[in-house]
């Protein structure tokens, strides 16, 4: 995936404890960056905060949920809350959930005239 | 007034030499750029030995096993093998955040406010606030006793010429890469900002050692741009979000 550079050699001492507390999940731990997905269907909900907005549509009677990125990004590339609206009808690009569930990242959102929603895709997890 | 040649060449000598005195401003909102370049060589020289350069800035991410070179200890390995990504998506930790560790290097911008002796900087990642205090090259970096560990840590810093240098420790335990890495409280990071005189970009060299969790040390090169006239925006983590993957089947 990437290459690490080895800048010098030596070695550290050592210390105590350590407890983990983390955060904000990742997309590449989360979602299969090989695995795209399109849906089409009817929204049923769509919430719009951080850390990610989620979108839920009725895809012929099957239940699907899309995460977005994070809602101060989307807000830079035109999306608000109101730009989907419960019964709009969409067509939704993203990245499948690793573990089989209905869920999915964001790349794409396009309504029912094909028009992109918000002013352009989304990486991998640009946010 | 009459001037002499010399006393007129003096006069002009002055001036830029008052003006190199000053450090550089770096107020002002910076944006992540999603194409960093190369790392500069001489701020990369400042770094210690036994150091990785760790390239997962802006939107690379590794997937779970990857620590991009960094080598872990038994303690680190261990967690990393217990840690269950499904355990992130619970309402009492999808709005925890990161530390500064993590948290510098994602694609989120921020805003710096600069004073003689205090610069803020104002994250808009997690509606974060960092404090570096700031002091002359050589003084000690000295936490003051009792100071709490947090996840944006205690921070001094000085100018090296157009340089600005920060020494952060007292950072309480989050993650390093996002996937099951997490530094402890003995984390300790050293950050190097310049501007870049060609692009105007803000770029960064962000070192750290944990001998609790790392048996070599890691750095990142990092670059923002100045977007003027633009703020962050307010975070406002709403950790509900957690019941929608929950919901999902």
């Amino acid at each position: 995936m990437r290459n690490s550079t080895k800048l010098a050699q030596a070695t550290v001492g050592m210390a105590l404890l350590a407890i983990p507390a983390v955060a904000h999940h990742s997309f590449a731990v989360y979602f299969d960056s090989e695995d795209r997905v399109t849906v089409e269907g009817t929204v049923t909900a769509f919430r719009f905060t951080n850390p990610h907005g989620t979108l839920v549509l009725d895809v012929d009677g099957t239940e699907w949920r899309v995460e977005t990125n994070a809602p101060v990004v989307l807000q830079r590339r035109g999306w608000t809350r109101t730009s989907l609206r419960p019964g709009d009808h969409v067509t939704i690009s993203g990245w499948r959930a690793r573990d089989g569930r209905n869920y999915m990242r964001l790349m794409e959102a396009r309504d029912a005239n094909g028009q992109m929603i918000g002013t352009a895709r989304f990486g991998q997890d640009d946010g | 007034m009459v001037r002499t040649p010399i006393a007129a060449a003096l006069a002009i000598l002055a001036v830029p030499a008052a003006a190199q005195d000053a450090p550089p401003d770096l107020s002002g909102y910076w944006g992540p750029t999603f194409t960093a370049g190369e790392p500069d060589e001489d701020m990369l020289a400042h770094v210690p030995a036994n150091t990785v350069l760790v390239e997962d800035t802006g939107v690379a991410e590794f997937p779970r096993g990857d620590y991009g070179g960094l080598v872990l200890t038994e303690e680190a390995l261990a967690q990393a093998a217990e840690w269950d990504p499904e355990d992130e998506m619970a309402l009492d930790r999808v709005c925890l955040p990161p530390s500064i560790v993590y948290a510098m290097q994602g694609p989120f911008p921020f805003e710096i406010v600069q004073t003689p002796t205090l610069i803020v900087f104002r994250y808009e990642y997690f509606d974060q606030t960092r404090l570096v205090f700031m002091g002359e090259e050589g003084a000690p970096h000295q936490a003051p006793e009792g100071a709490p560990h947090n996840k944006m840590g205690y921070s001094t810093g000085y100018w090296d010429g157009d340089e600005l240098v920060i020494t952060t420790d007292h950072i309480a335990p989050s993650t390093i890469t996002n996937n099951g890495l997490n530094h402890s409280e003995e984390v300790v990071m050293v950050e190097r900002y310049r501007i870049d005189p060609d692009s105007g970009r803000l770029e960064a060299t962000q070192w750290f050692t944990d001998p609790v969790m790392l048996e070599n040390n890691g750095v990142r090169w990092v670059e923002w741009e100045p977007r003027p006239g633009q703020h962050i925006y307010p975070y406002e983590c709403d950790p509900t979000f957690a019941l929608e993957y929950g919901a999902a089947e």
